[in-house]
């Protein structure tokens, strides 16, 4: 789950790490009664979940609140790469000295969190990483142990920064190492982390991403979360506890399984045919018929689909329960879409009787290969 | 031989009473696994399908001598389950449970590297030595002895390539599923020392999939330490990307960790046999003798 930037500067502001003032707006009639305790010049920043909104011009700058309201309104409702701007933050500008780059990430290859630092941050830090590693410090930490003192030492040090900030930076590392873990964080990124005219360390921006299995215990992301504008099938999905995965916006195809492997297996089975695949659905445990019929429904909403192939494996997935499901989605189904379904499981024969006697545009195949060949040999027929 | 789990393995049930604990012991015990002891806070005192309940861990280790646990409790209890197996002195705990928040499980991790104890999962369906004893909820059915290590990070496309398997006459010595979380208990790495010791084990399959950097690792240490085939499949080359925020993953990845390319390309290196799908991992294991 990631979150946006305005979200992200409610928990710094709850950690008390360095930020600049600033208010969230939704709508301009708001804009003059929030923004009279701010002091320009301003910044308005588009809050999506996407970069590259400053090139798209997502974010403005104003002098006064007359230019506040012109920029607000033309940045609220904009389109920033299929994302409709519904939220502005605005936060008093700040006269800059330097930029860094810090942020904490939860490291696959160490297992634990990672500190990584640079005193040239800004929006060109993944080049830095590439053209002068050096410069991008890395800093495992012990979840044992926790931020300890020779952590920014090093940091500073490492990369010739002047001791003057340590006091500083030890403080943000440790509020920001807080957060990360109270708040299951497999991200906090602050870039850039300036140096203000007055010799003082802030967040200018934040970007933050909390784990979707912790959020049970996370109330106010969830909270967060359920708030914000969704793709309506993915949130349709979510209902049922399953997930929705658009794929390719041309795609014709949709594959419907039970678990990520054999997702990813039959995308790529699809994909090496030339074929696209529009959108997948993962089913979790617990393939009753009620919920196939649902899981069918919510995939082929998506009106770019024409072919459906469901791959269920389990094991303990009762085959007849599946091809129960198909028939009772088929029955309520408008269009003639292709539905093609594979199944191994108990109750195998018991299933393909019930899928002969669908009245409808099913096929049953036996394998994951015979299933995408089928699908190659029938497009283009609907 | 086999790793991990044979038929001298003495099992512990932990959540032995719920539904999915019940209902997997007598699967588990149908097998043929030595299950001796199940745990349930509250239930000590009772039997479930004739194996004795204890209050603890540590009560049903002294009582039992067990050696080995499989955690089934929901994925909030998981990391204490965990704890609670590790201190009572086991050195094997399995854990099945989806959705555990990947900060429980790093904690665990570094706990269990400490103690050096072997957990496995979370998110997984367990391990099987197929004819000896299975510990997980796998399908047993589709399982058949043989020579053939697997290790897989997706439960559904190891269920699909040991059905084939079965199929064509080849069987496996031990399935070991990594699960699929961002910090599994163990990865490749910490497997591959055992297929390659075991002397029934004479191929390894390891079905690995985009993100993290395992395949990556267990590339560098067959390079250096196995003699075994080794035939692998990397799942999610056409998988679309998810959105990523912020720059610090790019920055881990500047390298091309992760990548299904470079994924390959590090396993090709270091002399792994590459299959383009689980049907694919078939056909390579038919060509190598003496596989069965």
């Amino acid at each position: 789950m990631d979150l946006m930037e305005y979200k992200a500067k409610e928990l710094y502001d709850q950690y008390t790490i360095p930020t600049m003032r600033g208010i969230v707006i939704d709508n301009l009639d708001d804009l003059e009664s929030k923004a009279s305790g701010l002091t320009f010049p301003v910044v308005a920043k588009a809050q999506v979940q996407v970069g590259g909104r400053g090139k798209a011009g997502g974010v403005k700058f104003a002098d006064n609140l007359e230019e506040l309201k012109e920029v607000s309104s033309s940045i609220l409702g904009m389109d920033i790469k299929g994302h409709i701007v519904k939220k502005l933050l605005i936060v008093e500008k700040l006269e800059v000295k330097q930029e860094w780059y810090l942020s904490i990430i939860l490291d696959r290859l160490t297992k634990g969190p990672m500190v990584i630092f640079s005193s040239i941050g800004g929006m060109d830090i993944e080049e830095t990483a590439k053209t002068s590693p050096e410069k991008v410090l890395k800093a495992g930490i012990d979840p044992l142990l926790g931020i300890k003192e020779y952590l920014p030492r090093y940091l500073l040090s490492k990369s010739g920064c002047d001791m003057v900030y340590f006091d500083q930076l030890y403080d943000l590392l440790y509020k920001i190492y807080k957060m990360f873990c109270e708040y299951d964080c497999t991200l906090v990124e602050i870039n850039p982390l300036v140096i203000s005219s007055d010799n003082k360390l802030v967040a200018l921006d934040g970007k933050v991403t909390v784990d979707d299995s912790a959020l049970t215990r996370q109330p106010d992301i969830l909270e967060f979360r359920e708030s914000l504008p969704d793709d309506e099938l993915i949130l349709e999905a979510r209902r049922f506890r399953f997930l929705y995965i658009p794929c390719e916006p041309d795609g014709d195809v949709a594959v419907m399984s039970n678990g990520s492997g054999m997702i990813m297996s039959c995308i790529d089975l699809i994909s090496q045919k030339g074929m696209k695949v529009g959108a997948a659905l993962d089913l979790g445990g617990g393939a009753t018929a009620d919920r196939i019929k649902e899981a069918i429904r919510i995939i082929l909403s998506n009106t770019k689909i024409q072919m459906l192939f469901i791959n269920i494996f389990g094991g303990i997935t009762r085959c007849d329960e599946v091809a129960s499901g198909v028939k009772l989605a088929v029955e309520e189904l408008a269009e003639n879409k292709l539905i093609l379904v594979r199944f191994e499981g108990t109750n195998k024969d018991k299933g393909m009787e019930i899928l002969e006697s669908i009245q409808g545009n099913v096929v049953a195949v036996d394998g994951l290969r015979e299933g995408v060949q089928e699908l190659d040999a029938r497009k283009g027929q609907l | 031989m086999s790793i991990l789990i044979d038929e001298n393995t003495r099992l512990i049930v932990q959540g032995i009473t719920g539904r999915e604990g019940t209902f997997h012991t007598e699967q588990m015990l149908e097998y043929g696994t030595k299950v001796v002891a199940g745990v349930t806070p509250g239930k000590g005192g009772q039997e479930v399908l004739g194996v004795p309940v204890f209050n603890t861990v540590k009560e049903a280790v002294e009582a039992t001598d067990a050696n080995t646990s499989v955690i089934f409790v929901p994925a909030k209890f998981t990391a204490p389950g965990v704890y609670e197996a590790m201190d009572a002195g086991l050195k094997l705990v399995l854990t099945i449970a989806e959705h555990v928040p990947v900060h429980d499980m790093m904690n665990v991790y570094h706990r269990a590297k400490k103690m050096d104890v072997r957990v496995i999962g979370p998110n997984s369906f367990g391990v099987i030595s197929p004819g000896k004893a299975k510990a997980g909820f796998m399908a047993h059915r589709i399982f058949s002895p043989g020579n053939v290590g697997i290790m897989s990070r997706s439960a559904t496309n190891c269920y699909e390539t040991v059905f084939m398997m079965t199929n064509r006459g080849i069987g496996q010595s031990t399935c070991v599923g990594n699960g699929g979380d961002m910090i599994p208990g163990s990865t490749f790495v910490d497997t591959l020392p055992l297929f390659e010791a075991d002397p029934e084990t004479k191929v390894i399959v390891m079905i690995g999939e985009i993100g993290g950097s395992e395949e990556e690792l267990a590339a560098e240490y067959i390079k250096k330490y196995v003699t075994k085939p080794v035939i692998a499949l990397i799942a999610g080359k056409n998988a679309p990307k998810g959105r990523s925020m912020g720059h610090a993953g790019a920055i881990v990845g500047a390298d091309g960790t992760g990548s299904a390319e470079n994924k390959e390309k590090k396993l090709k290196e270091a002399g792994v046999l590459i299959a383009d799908s689980t049907q694919n991992i078939i056909e390579i294991l038919e060509t190598i003798p003496g596989t069965k």
